[in-house]
């Protein structure tokens, strides 16, 4: 890409340098906070530059032209996604001479233009030199066809009798896809295998896939072929070939233009393959059956910025010069040749397999609301119970203070009151008040076991049918736990068990998520936490669905049902009641939370009683790429979540025989009441 | 899972009417060493199940002579407080399972902890 090199020059009123300087600082505290990059004012050989990262759409060569210029540069790092890049000069001179001339300084490149803000660093930060190969199976032979091959590919599809309404796909910006031998269906995610298609495979395909039998990466012809082609900015999401669908061997020729594919594993790896033009990728085994593969629709992709040894992975590699930049993609058109299967698959990989398992549904589908109990604890078992083993060391580490309100209810008991904390969780409540004969319970073992050996009383039960007994407990407290109910009948069965286990004239505190996060112009910490200031130009691939109406609040009529549930963004406003809300998976977190991240995480929100994030939400991720693709190594589980809207959770409520709301109030995003059990019931 | 929290703790199968209390059956016990605080212990023993404690710590071999009954004044019986304590706080199962006295049904007790689930079938 070349670089203009244009400088807009500041002016040299003090007012003017004094607004650079604002912003520098401003730069430099934003990269502590989140990056826990310290700057310091005397000068020194390495300095940082702010928003002329590859994650501000800055590519390295433009950078280090502009960098060159302003004296011998030895080393320039630019870590993947990040808003800033690192510079080191040979003297101390030169790096004064950068920091004088760029500092504030309007960088004009091929695609957008930044204002870099430049801060002395004492050392500069490498990142851990992960040496990574290529997924089990998974097979890059490049210059597989020559141009002319390539050309003649090409040349050979025909567009205009693909099955799909070309216009329409345009409109939606959609990849266009054309399948020869057997169509496959994307509603089922399998093909119709009595139903050949009229066009077998063209004939341009049969020297390259006869040159793929003499190389032994194939022993049977394949009768399917699925041509892809993807503009800059399209995609395809990540999923494995159904098992049942096609055999072991999954070729796919990359024409027209390069891309980078990536694996992921169901441990959480990611691995960025690089395909260039002309390449086949070979699939077996592993890479085929377990591992998910997909193109993230963008515009640019990270690539090795030299052809070195390690041209198919697209990792960093700090210790050579070269690292990484930006290409541009172009338009690439994939041929994947599969043989249709025609018994049941019988793979290693049970988990990622439709022929063995029997109860699973298809993962490429996403959730819908529930409509019937089973179908509600299914969805329940998938996006709570699951999610929250999986990460409840993680979980715990992000849940270390408890609520002052929450305090508040619980120390105004009385001494030797029984309390049963019904969703307790990893435990936060049930030592607040020493006093108390405090018992919790929860769904998640994980959870539980945190408890136990923290001491407290605990055990395992689903919160609709809790192991005690009926008007044993002088107080309970379910701290978000009912939104996690995925039916009306269940979030009001969950309300009365808690009713249920109380004493008359007993007290029960409820607090769930609330739609509302901005409640008397205040916005809750959940959303003032929304880093505004460096978000990576490269978007994620959202599962958005359609946009919903506007609320009817004048009526109180609830949100209308979604059909399929959408995932949520992070940090911002709710615009629909049900939703799966995403927990990023931070690696080797213990319990303690000695891991830095955590460490980060708690240092960003030190005020006593908040949660950096609150006891629903998840992660307290303070870095700002939350939810984008700069995170995209660590595992991702989505939680369901219904929202309750203001007084909703009231009306739950008074449908609970003997009970009646005490007081009900908005705290830092949640919904809650006090209820209380009519004292005057006669218990039997 | 500590006689605290088996105190507390009842068959929650359906059409159960008798689920209460638990019957004990433990492979592996453990005794811990916790703070006592006799006031908490005093303010506790009304909210207990009396006799489902006994009978629990007796099976478990700690019953350390507690009798079957309360006897009054025993606020002022440090001696009795400790015993109660030890019983109640201290004694843990760690491996075994709770039996429902009416269905049979048993939920597991692993690494300390009851599993109370029930399958989709018995709620």
């Amino acid at each position: 890409m070349e670089c203009e090199g244009n400088y807009v020059k500041a002016g040299r009123r003090s007012k003017e340098e004094k607004k650079v300087f604002r912003k520098q600082l401003r730069a430099s505290h934003t990269l502590l906070k989140h990056e826990g990059i310290r700057t310091t004012r005397q000068p020194t050989k390495s300095l940082v530059v702010a928003n002329g990262g590859l994650g501000n759409g800055v590519s390295r060569e433009e950078l280090s032209a502009v960098l060159r210029e302003m004296g011998a540069m030895e080393n320039l790092v630019m870590p993947p996604h990040k808003p800033f890049a690192f510079v080191t000069y040979r003297c101390e001179e030169d790096a004064t001479n950068a920091h004088t001339r760029l500092n504030g300084q309007k960088l004009l490149c091929a695609e957008n233009s930044v204002v870099l803000y430049l801060s002395y660093v004492n050392s500069v930060t490498h990142q851990k030199a992960v040496a990574e190969t290529l997924p089990q199976g998974l097979v890059l032979v490049e210059d597989f066809v020559s141009p002319e091959e390539e050309a003649q590919l090409l040349a050979a599809v025909d567009w205009s009798s693909a099955h799909e309404d070309v216009s329409a796909q345009k409109a939606l910006k959609h990849r266009r896809v054309k399948h020869y031998g057997f169509e496959f269906r994307y509603d089922n995610n399998n093909v119709d295998k009595d139903k050949p298609l009229p066009a077998c495979l063209p004939g341009e395909c049969l020297p390259v896939l006869e040159r793929c039998l003499r190389d032994g990466h194939i022993n049977i012809m394949p009768d399917q072929l699925t041509i892809n082609q993807y503009e800059s900015g399209q995609g395809i999401p990540p999923h494995v070939d159904t098992h049942s669908a096609f055999e072991d061997t999954i070729l796919s020729l990359s024409l027209g233009a390069k891309a980078v594919m990536e694996f992921r594993h169901p441990d959480g790896r990611v691995v960025a393959v690089v395909l260039p033009s002309r390449s086949l990728l070979v699939m077996k085994g592993e890479s085929r059956y377990l591992w998910t593969h997909g193109i993230t629709p963008r515009k640019f992709d990270l690539v090795p910025a030299c052809e070195s040894q390690s041209a198919a992975l697209a990792s960093p590699d700090v210790r050579t010069q070269s690292g990484l930049t930006l290409s541009k993609r172009g338009t690439r058109t994939s041929f994947t040749f599969r043989k249709i299967r025609h018994e049941r698959c019988r793979c290693a990989f049970p988990s990622a397999c439709d022929s063995q398992r029997t109860t699973s549904p298809s993962p490429a589908s996403p959730p819908s609301l529930p409509c019937c109990r089973a179908d509600a604890a299914l969805l329940e078992e998938e996006y709570v119970h699951r999610v929250y083993d999986a990460i409840a060391s993680h979980f715990s580490s992000t849940r270390h203070s408890p609520w002052p309100h929450v305090c508040q209810f619980l120390n105004l008991l009385a001494p030797g009151s029984v309390l049963a904390d019904v969703g307790c969780g990893n435990g936060k409540y049930l030592g607040v008040n020493p006093e108390l004969v405090a018992v919790g319970c929860d769904r998640s073992g994980a959870l539980v076991q945190i408890c136990a050996d923290r001491g407290f009383h605990a055990f395992v039960s689903d919160a609709l049918s809790v192991p005690l007994r009926t008007a044993s407990c002088d107080a309970c407290i379910s701290i978000a736990v009912i939104h996690h109910f995925s039916t009306q009948e269940r979030r009001l069965a969950a309300v009365r068990e808690l009713v249920r286990l109380l004493k008359p004239g007993g007290q029960a505190l409820v607090y769930v998520w609330a739609f509302e996060q901005e409640y008397n112009k205040q916005k809750s910490k959940y959303l003032k936490d929304h880093n505004r200031d460096s978000s990576p130009t490269q978007n994620s691939s959202k599962k958005t669905q359609e946009p919903h109406g506007e609320p009817d609040t004048q009526r109180h009529s609830y949100y209308p049902a979604e059909d399929k549930l959408s995932v949520h963004t992070n940090r911002t406003a709710f615009n629909s009641q049900d939703l799966l809300v995403p927990w990023h998976l931070k690696e080797g977190n213990k319990q303690d939370g000695k891991d830095s991240s955590c460490r980060l995480s708690s240092r960003t929100d030190p005020r006593p009683g908040c949660d950096s994030s609150r006891e629903a939400t998840h992660n307290p991720d303070s870095k700002p790429c939350s939810d984008t693709s700069g995170c995209s190594s660590a595992p991702v589980f989505h939680r369901y979540y219904h929202v309750f809207q203001q007084g909703e959770l009231e009306q739950l409520c008074s449908q609970v025989a003997g009970v009646k709301v005490k007081s009900s109030y908005h705290d830092q995003g949640n919904w809650c009441v006090v209820l209380e059990k009519d004292p005057s019931l006669q218990m039997i | 899972m500590k006689l605290l929290t088996h105190n507390m703790l009842t068959s929650h199968v359906k059409g159960v009417t008798k689920g209460y209390p638990l019957l004990i059956k433990a492979t592996e016990v453990k005794v811990n060493d916790v703070d006592f605080n006799p006031q908490f212990v005093c303010r506790m023993i009304p909210k207990l199940e009396w006799s489902a404690l006994v009978e629990a710590a007796d099976l478990l071999g700690h019953r350390q002579d507690l009798p079957s009954e309360l006897v009054p004044d025993y606020e002022k019986n440090e001696d009795f407080l400790k015993k109660v304590h030890r019983a109640l706080l201290e004694v843990e199962v760690i491996e075994g399972c709770l039996q429902c006295p009416e269905s049979g049904r048993e939920f597991p007790i692993s690494r300390g902890i009851p599993n109370m689930l029930l399958n989709e079938d018995e709620v």
